[in-house]
């Protein structure tokens, strides 16, 4: 199974590159105190509140809200 | 063509990125900007009558309008509350004050009679310098915890200083500088002396820290309106200082060169319908 940090890099990668993909990973890690590595499903509110606070200068509200829905699609 | 799967079947089209209607838009705005070039250059060559030389005249003005009104009705859209909205709303206030200025500048000229550098045009026209780059300066800010901006802002910085430098050996110290009372007034020496700095300073390094702000971000998305403005602000700071350096070394002015203001702000209209695209493709493919 894919875990948390490979689907939000596959999901937001086409929109944003990898390396910011990779920071919006990184920052909620850093936030809870975990690797990225170590992120699970139970961090995907956390993950989408810092992909949202990151990403918000970069692209409409919309567009955002439409990042956050693909996230959690590749999760399903 | 649509994709074939290996049992027969139409797999079902991805919808495009860009769409139709950005193509569509595009592709008229360049067809104008090649019919503008190729009577401008009958007109410079003296082969159309001066009712029809004034009416290129006008016909080159009028694209600019034209550029401000498509960019101003995207950037309207995104809105001044989004960050990402006042972002291009700058730049559309720009391309508008580009545009005012250019009209401006036809009316003395062309209805008036009258020699319109320097003139309430320049007003106008360095408004957009302001405005591009306090658009760059939060775009640039906008990546600033996703990506490396210290080194694109200082490498920017670095062409700025080398431009200058640049632009002062080739133009000001042995053109501008030294003209005498006759040939430019102290208005029109302060004016001459801040469009081709301005070009550097407010249009190329911008757009080369911009650059290698969004270098960072590869293929994706997101960045491709600002390459498109990238490109944009480089033929305007390319084709605004040869053009003063063309005019004061007298090394000659050509058809050509008309196109690059009107083909930056086609570009930076067609950056914006870009932008619109994408910002909507999210969660499409």
């Amino acid at each position: 199974m894919t875990g948390l940090r490979e689907s939000v890099i596959s999901a937001l990668t086409p929109y944003v590159g990898e390396i910011v993909a990779d920071t919006c990973v990184r920052a909620t890690a850093l936030s809870l105190g975990k690797t990225a590595d170590d992120l699970d499903i139970n961090d995907l509110a956390a993950l989408e509140a810092n992909a949202r606070r990151l990403l918000g200068p970069v692209a409409p509200r919309e567009a955002i809200d439409g990042l956050i829905a693909e996230i959690e699609r590749s999760l399903t | 063509m649509m994709a074939q799967t290996d049992i027969g079947k139409t797999a079902p089209r991805k919808p495009a990125i860009i769409s139709a209607r950005t193509m569509r838009i595009t592709a008229i705005l360049f067809a104008l900007l090649g019919v503008f070039h190729v009577l401008n250059t009958l007109s410079l060559a003296d082969k159309l009558s001066a009712t029809a030389s004034d009416a290129v005249y006008v016909f080159g003005i009028l694209l600019q309008p034209l550029c401000a009104a498509i960019a101003v009705w995207v950037a309207s859209k995104l809105g001044w509350r989004e960050s990402v909205g006042r972002q291009w709303l700058l730049i559309a206030a720009g391309m508008t004050a580009f545009a005012i200025g250019d009209v401006v500048w036809a009316v003395l000229e062309l209805g008036m009679g009258l020699d319109p550098y320097p003139s309430i045009a320049d007003f106008f026209y360095p408004m957009e310098y302001f405005l591009f780059l306090t658009a760059m300066i939060l775009a640039i800010r906008s990546y600033s915890g996703l990506v490396k901006t210290r080194k694109p802002v200082l490498l920017g910085g670095a062409v700025a200083v080398a431009g200058v430098a640049v632009v002062y050996l080739a133009l000001l110290k042995p053109f501008i500088f030294p003209a005498g009372a006759d040939e430019l007034s102290g208005l029109g020496k302060l004016v001459s002396t801040f469009y081709p700095l301005g070009d550097i300073v407010f249009m190329l390094a911008p757009a080369v820290a911009l650059a290698l702000v969004i270098r960072q971000l590869g293929a994706a998305r997101f960045a491709w309106p600002w390459w498109i403005i990238v490109v944009g602000a480089l033929v305007f700071a390319l084709t605004d200082s040869y053009y003063a350096y063309a005019d004061w070394s007298g090394s000659g002015l050509t058809a050509a060169m008309d196109l690059g203001w009107i083909a930056t702000h086609m570009l930076f209209a067609t950056a914006a319908l870009v932008a619109r695209d994408v910002y909507r493709s999210v969660g499409r493919t």
